[in-house]
C-alpha cells in the first residue's frame, strides 16, 4: 500500500513540475522566435536511410561560415567546395592553373590580357560579360583585406569576352594564380539580392538550404554552361570534430569527406572493400624557425641534422609526408636540397663548434648546456611534433624545454621569444612559391622572426616578385629556399596529405587536389 | 556508541583506507611505474595490454599503466592543491562576513556572487593565454567559484556561534577580533567546512579532468587522465584500451572520495 | 516582495557592469588578435600591412576604456554590436545559442526529474530496503561520472554498437535525446540523493512520529505534510542546477555538435571574438541572479515561514 501510493505521489510531483518546466520552456523560447524557426526547418533535412537510392552526394564540412558571399573572408573556399562558385581559372591535380570561366591570360609587361570562354553562363541564365568579370575583380578588392592590391589596377573591357587589367607601375607575375584562388569566384552582380544566403553564380549547383554556420544542401545547376552535371545535389553536414565524421562514414550517413584523421585512417585502411582511401600532398606546411639571434651555427646544423621527419611522418600515420622541400614534390619549385638526417653528423659539428658532453649527456659549452626553448601550439599535430623533436635533441645531447601557447601569432612570433618555434601554415596557395617566401623569407615579413637575413636572398625576392616565366620563377624560388635551408634559419618537417575517404562507387570529390578548396564539380558521381 | 554509529565508523575507515591507498600510489607512482611514462616508441605504436605494458600503449607507444599512474600524481595533487587553496581562503572570508558583518559581508558575499556569475571557460583560456597554459590556468578558472562554497558554509557557521557566551567573554574581556577568529571561531566551525573539503575532491576532480579533455588543463607530455581520455578518444575504436584505463581510474578516483565524504557527512549527523 | 525585488535589480546592475568590464579587461589582456585569428583562418599567412589595415578597420587599435565605453553605450541602446569573427549581429547569434541551450536544457531537467522524484521519494519512504540501497548505489556512481565520460560512451553505445540513432541529427529529436541524456545521468544522480535526503530529514522530524501516532493516515502525512514542507528545497535544489544548466555544457554540446551557447562562447572566445563573450557574460549574470531570486520566491510562496534574511 505505502509502496503504490508513494508511487503516486512521486507521478503528481512529476507532473506538477513537468507543468512548471514545460511552460517555462516554451514562453522563453517564444521571445527568441529565430532560433527556434531554424530549430524546426533542421530536422525535415535529416534523412538517416542508410542506402537511400537517391542521386544525393552527403559529407561532411569541417567549416561552417555565417554567409555565402562569395568574395569575403574566406567564405569563396566554401562556395567554391560546395560547387556553387567557380573563378577564371582554377587548378588541376599538378597545382597548375588550368582555364575554367576565362580561356586564357597572357602577360605583356604591366597588361594582362584575360579572355573568357564561349558560353558561360549565370545559374539565373544570364551570360558572364567582361564587364561583370570587372565588377567581381573590383568587388573582391573591396571586400577582402587580402586582395587589396586589386584597387590600384585599372580594368578596361575592349569587347565582351576581353578584359585588359593594367597592374600599374609593377608587374604582377601571380595574376593568373590570384584569379585561380576561391574568393575570385564569379556572382551575378545584378541579379543577386541576397550575397549572403543566395548569392547567382556559375558553378554546377545551386543552394537549395543554407545555414548559417550550419548545414548547407546544394541542387543541380539545371543551366549549368558547362554540360550535364552528375550528381542531382549534395548535403554538407557541418562537423568539426573528428569522431562523428568517422561513425557517421561507419553508419553510411554520408559519402565521403576529407581531412581524414590518422585514428580514422587506421579504421578505413582495414577494411579496403568498405571504403576507398585517397592520399595525395597537400600544400599545409609544418615548419620551424630557429632562432638565429640565440643559436649558433652549430646548434642550429645539429637540430636539423637531428630532427627525424621521417620518423615524425611515421607517427602521425598517413596524415603527413615528410617535407624535402616546403612545397609539394611534385612542384617545379620543391627541388632543394636538404642534408639527410645525421645524428652522428649532428654531435661532430657540435664538437667541432667546441661543445663537449657533460655528465648528464648534454652538450654544454663554457659551462652552459644547451637547453632550448621549443615554442608550439597545439593544432596541426605540433603538439606531436614538440614532443617528438625534443626526444630527438635529447638523444643527440640537446636539451630542451617546451612552451605551449593558445595563441602563437600573439606570443613567440610576436616577441620572438622562443629558441625553436613550431608553426604551420599553408605554403602554396596559387600554385606559385612567392607567397610563401614573401611571408617568411622576405625582410620583415610576418614570420621571419628568427633574425634570417641575407642580401642576396633579399635580392632574387625583389626579382621573383617581377620574373614572369614560370620557370624562371621556379629556379629563382629553389634558390632561395635553398639559402635559408643551408642557413639552417629553418627546418621543414611535414606536409599534411590531402586525404579524402569514399564509399566504393563515390567519386570526384576533389580526392586528387592538393588544395583545400575543392569539393564536388560536375562530375562528382555517387 | 550505536550500532549505526559503528557501522559507518567501519565504512568510514574502509573509505579512508582506499582512498589513502590512492593518495600512496599517487605519490610513488614515480617508483611503481614499470616504464618511463614520456619515452616514446615508434615501434609499440598502440599495442594492446601484454605482460610488459599490463594497459598496452598508446598512439605514441607509451606505456598506459605508467602514464595513468604519474596521472594520478597529477589530478590527485592538483585536486588537493585546489581544495585546501579554495578552504583556506574561502573559510577566512567566510569567517570575517560571519564575525564583522555590514558593509565587510555585504562586499565579500557580492564578490562571491560575481565570481559564481564568471564564466570558468573565460578565466581557463584567458589565463592560459597570459600565462602560457597549463595545469595552473585550469586551477585558477575553478578555484573562481570553488572558494564560494566554503566561504557561504564558514560563514553560516560563524553567524550561529558569534552570540555564543564564551565568544561574548572573549570580546568583552578585549581580545582582538582576529584573535577570536582564530583561536574561538575557527576550532568550532571547521570540522563542518573540512568535511565540505572532503566532499568539494569529487567535484573538482570532475572539473579538472573536464578542461584538460577540452585542452585547457596539463600542457603535453604531461599525463592526466582527462587528456589521456582525450586524445586516446579518437582511437577508442582500435585501441580502446588508451581511453578504458585512464577513465576507470577517474572513475574508481572520484568515487572513493565521493563515498569518504558521504560516510563523513553521515558519520558526522547520526 | 518589491523592495526586495528592487534591490535585487540594483544589485544585478553593479554585478553585470563589474562582470563586464573584468571580462573586458581579460579579454584585453590576453594575448590573441581578432584580426589576425579572422585574416588567417584557413593557415594563410597574413602580411603586417593587411592585419594593420584589418585591425583600423575593425577598431582594435583604440584605447581600451574608448573600446568599452563603445561597447557598453551600445549595449544600453540595445544593441550588442558586431560579431569580430564574421561582422554579423551578435545579438541573434546569443539568441539562437541560447534557445538551442534551454531546448537542451530542459530536456535533459525534465529527463532526469522524470527519473529522480519518484526514486528519491520511494527511496526515501523504504529507507535501508533493498530498493533503496540499488537506488543509492546507482546514484552515487552517476554523481561521480564526468559527463565528458558517458557522452563518450552513450554516443559509441548507441551509435554504433546499437545503431539505434543517426550520427546526423542536430535540431531533431533523435538528436536531442543522447546529449540530453548526457547531461541528465550526473544530474538525476544528484537530484535523486538530495530529494531522498530532504525527504528523509523531513520523515524523521517529530511531528510526523506524533502526526502517525495519532492515527493520520499515511498517504496524508506524505503528501499534506512531508512533501509540502520539502516542495522549497527541491525547488531550490532545482534552481541551482538551472544556471548551470544554462551556461550550456560546452562538453556536450562540441561532442554531439549541438549548437548552444556553451559552443558558441568557447569557438568567440578562441576567435578573441569579445562582443559574443561580453553578451554571454551579461546573460549568464542575469540568469544566475534571475534563477537566484526566483528560488527565493518560490521558498516563500511554498513555505511563508521562511523569513527574509
Amino acid at each position: 500500500m505505502k509502496k503504490t501510493l508513494a508511487l503516486l505521489l512521486a507521478c503528481t510531483m512529476t507532473f506538477g513540475l513537468f507543468g512548471c518546466g514545460g511552460n517555462n520552456a516554451s514562453t522563453q523560447s517564444a521571445s527568441s522566435d529565430e532560433g527556434t524557426a531554424a530549430e524546426t526547418e533542421a530536422p525535415a533535412e535529416v534523412e538517416t536511410s542508410e542506402d537511400s537510392g537517391d542521386n544525393i552526394l552527403r559529407t561532411a564540412a569541417s567549416f561552417a561560415y555565417p554567409s555565402l558571399d562569395v568574395h569575403k573572408e574566406y567564405y569563396g573556399w566554401y562556395t567554391s567546395i560546395y560547387g556553387i562558385s567557380e573563378s577564371l581559372f582554377k587548378f588541376d591535380e599538378n597545382s597548375t592553373v588550368v582555364p575554367c570561366l576565362a580561356k586564357e591570360a597572357v602577360a605583356d609587361g604591366i597588361l594582362w590580357t584575360i579572355t573568357l570562354n564561349d558560353g558561360v553562363k549565370f545559374s539565373d541564365g544570364d551570360p558572364l560579360t567582361a564587364e561583370m568579370v570587372v565588377k567581381n575583380i573590383q568587388r573582391v578588392a573591396e571586400e577582402n583585406g587580402r586582395f587589396d592590391i586589386y584597387k590600384d589596377f585599372t580594368y578596361e573591357t575592349p569587347d565582351d569576352k576581353t578584359i585588359v587589367i593594367d597592374t600599374g607601375t609593377d608587374v604582377y607575375p601571380t595574376l593568373k594564380g590570384d584569379l585561380a584562388s576561391p574568393e575570385f569566384g564569379m556572382i551575378d552582380l545584378d541579379d543577386t539580392t541576397d550575397f549572403d544566403n543566395n548569392p547567382i553564380c556559375t558553378g554546377p549547383f545551386v543552394i537549395k538550404e543554407f545555414v548559417p554556420e550550419g548545414d548547407v544542401t546544394v541542387s543541380k545547376n539545371e543551366n549549368y554552361w558547362g554540360g550535364d552535371v552528375k550528381l542531382d545535389g549534395a548535403v554538407f553536414y557541418y562537423m568539426q570534430e573528428d569522431d562523428p565524421k568517422l561513425l557517421a562514414m561507419q553508419s553510411g550517413e554520408i559519402d565521403c569527406y576529407n581531412s581524414v584523421s590518422s585514428a580514422a585512417l587506421e579504421v578505413y585502411n582495414a577494411e579496403p572493400d568498405k571504403y576507398v582511401v585517397e592520399s595525395v600532398p597537400g600544400t599545409r606546411l609544418q615548419f620551424y624557425i630557429l632562432n638565429e639571434n640565440r643559436l649558433d651555427d652549430a646548434v642550429r646544423e645539429a637540430i636539423n641534422l637531428t630532427v627525424d621527419k621521417d620518423a615524425i611522418a611515421a607517427y602521425l600515420e598517413g596524415t603527413v609526408s615528410p617535407a624535402h622541400a616546403p612545397y609539394p614534390d611534385s612542384t617545379a619549385y620543391a627541388k632543394v636540397t636538404i642534408p639527410a638526417t645525421d645524428p652522428a653528423k649532428a654531435a661532430s659539428v657540435l664538437e667541432a663548434a667546441g661543445y663537449a658532453k657533460n655528465g648528464e649527456g648534454i652538450y654544454e659549452k663554457d659551462g652552459k648546456p644547451v637547453k632550448i626553448n621549443i615554442a608550439y601550439y597545439a593544432a596541426r599535430s605540433l603538439d606531436t611534433l614538440a614532443l617528438l623533436i625534443q626526444e630527438q635533441l635529447k638523444a643527440v645531447g640537446i636539451d630542451s624545454e617546451l612552451t605551449c601557447e593558445e595563441d602563437p601569432d600573439a606570443t613567440y612570433i610576436a616577441t620572438a621569444d622562443f629558441d625553436l618555434a613550431l608553426y604551420c601554415m599553408i605554403s602554396d596557395k596559387c600554385g606559385d612559391p612567392l607567397y610563401f617566401i614573401d611571408s617568411t623569407l622576405a625582410d620583415g615579413a610576418y614570420y621571419n622572426v628568427g633574425g634570417f637575413k641575407s642580401d642576396e636572398c633579399q635580392k632574387m625576392i625583389e626579382e621573383l616578385r617581377v620574373e614572369t616565366d614560370s620557370a624562371k620563377r621556379a629556379e629563382l624560388a629553389n634558390k632561395i629556399i635553398q639559402i635559408a635551408i643551408d642557413d639552417n634559419a629553418f627546418g621543414y618537417v611535414g606536409l599534411f596529405n590531402h586525404t579524402t575517404v569514399l564509399k566504393p562507387g563515390v567519386s570526384g570529390f576533389a580526392e586528387k587536389m592538393s588544395f583545400d578548396f575543392y569539393g564536388i564539380d560536375a562530375n562528382t558521381t555517387k | 556508541m550505536s550500532r549505526e554509529k559503528q557501522r559507518l565508523k567501519k565504512k568510514m575507515i574502509f573509505a579512508a583506507v582506499c582512498a589513502a591507498i590512492l593518495v600512496i600510489i599517487a605519490v610513488f607512482s614515480g617508483v611503481i611505474a614499470p616504464n618511463d611514462p614520456y619515452a616514446t616508441n615508434a615501434t609499440l605504436i598502440r599495442k594492446p595490454p601484454s605482460a610488459e605494458f599490463i594497459f598496452g600503449t598508446d598512439n605514441m607507444g607509451r606505456c598506459v599503466f605508467s602514464r595513468v599512474l604519474i596521472g594520478a600524481r597529477t589530478t590527485i595533487a592538483a585536486t588537493f592543491f585546489l581544495v585546501a587553496i579554495s578552504f583556506v581562503i574561502g573559510t577566512l572570508i567566510g569567517m570575517l562576513c560571519g564575525y564583522y558583518g555590514g558593509v565587510v559581508d555585504d562586499i565579500l558575499m557580492r564578490f562571491a556572487d560575481l565570481m559564481l556569475a564568471f564564466p570558468q571557460m573565460v578565466v581557463a583560456i584567458a589565463v592560459a593565454g597570459m600565462l602560457g597554459g597549463g595545469l595552473f590556468g585550469a586551477l585558477l578558472a575553478l578555484g573562481v567559484t570553488a572558494w564560494t562554497s566554503f566561504a557561504r558554509l564558514a560563514r553560516s557557521h560563524t553567524l550561529s556561534i558569534k552570540n555564543e557566551p564564551y565568544i561574548t567573554v572573549a570580546r568583552l574581556s578585549g581580545k582582538k577580533g582576529a584573535y577570536i577568529i582564530l583561536h574561538h571561531i575557527l576550532p568550532n566551525i571547521v570540522e563542518p567546512v573540512l568535511v565540505n573539503a572532503l566532499t568539494q575532491i569529487g567535484t573538482t576532480m570532475i572539473g579538472i579532468s573536464g578542461l584538460s579533455f577540452l585542452g585547457l588543463g596539463v600542457v603535453a607530455p604531461q599525463a592526466e587522465w582527462g587528456s589521456m581520455i582525450s586524445e586516446g578518444r579518437a582511437y577508442i575504436q582500435i585501441a580502446p584500451w588508451t581511453v578504458l584505463f585512464p577513465a576507470a581510474a577517474t572513475v574508481i578516483t572520484i568515487i572513493v572520495f565521493n563515498y569518504l565524504g558521504d560516510v563523513v557527512m553521515e558519520y558526522k549527523n547520526e | 516582495m518589491t523592495g526586495r525585488i528592487t534591490k535585487r535589480i540594483a544589485e544585478l546592475l553593479v554585478l553585470l557592469i563589474v562582470l563586464s568590464i573584468l571580462t573586458f579587461l581579460l579579454m584585453y589582456l590576453a594575448p590573441g588578435d581578432p584580426a589576425q585569428k579572422r585574416l588567417s583562418s584557413q593557415g594563410v599567412a597574413v602580411t603586417k600591412e593587411m592585419l594593420d589595415a584589418e585591425r583600423e578597420r575593425m577598431g582594435l587599435a583604440r584605447p581600451f576604456f574608448v573600446r568599452y565605453g563603445e561597447w557598453a553605450w551600445g549595449v544600453i541602446r540595445g544593441d550588442f554590436g558586431l560579431s569580430l569573427k564574421d561582422d554579423m549581429p551578435v545579438a541573434p547569434k546569443l539568441r539562437e545559442g541560447l534557445s538551442n541551450t534551454i531546448v537542451l536544457a530542459s530536456a535533459s531537467l525534465i529527463l532526469s526529474l522524470v527519473f529522480a522524484i519518484p526514486l528519491g521519494i520511494l527511496s526515501a519512504v523504504k529507507k535501508n530496503s533493498i530498493f533503496d540501497h540499488t537506488v543509492r548505489i546507482l546514484s552515487f556512481i552517476g554523481n561521480s561520472l564526468p559527463n565528458f565520460l558517458i557522452s563518450v560512451i552513450l554516443m559509441y553505445f548507441f551509435c554504433i554498437w546499437l545503431d539505434l540513432f543517426p550520427i546526423i541529427a542536430s535540431g531533431s529529436i533523435q538528436g536531442l535525446f543522447l546529449p540530453a541524456l548526457s547531461l541528465a545521468i550526473p544530474m538525476c544522480a544528484r537530484f535523486t540523493r538530495q530529494i531522498r535526503a530532504e525527504i528523509q530529514k523531513e520523515l524523521e522530524r517529530d511531528y510526523v512520529t506524533g502526526l502517525r501516532a495519532r492515527g493520520v493516515k499515511e498517504s496524508d502525512v506524505l503528501i499534506k505534510n512531508v512533501l509540502y514542507n520539502c516542495m522549497g528545497h527541491i525547488f531550490t535544489i532545482i534552481a541551482l542546477q538551472i544556471g548551470t544548466l544554462m551556461g550550456g555544457s560546452v562538453v556536450i554540446e562540441t561532442i554531439f555538435r549541438w549548437p548552444g551557447i556553451g559552443k558558441l562562447v568557447m569557438d568567440s572566445i578562441t576567435a578573441r571574438d569579445y562582443p559574443v563573450i561580453m553578451g554571454f557574460v551579461l546573460i549568464m549574470g542575469t540568469i544566475y541572479v534571475a534563477v537566484n531570486l526566483l528560488s527565493d520566491i518560490i521558498c516563500q510562496v511554498i513555505d511563508p515561514r521562511v523569513e527574509n534574511e
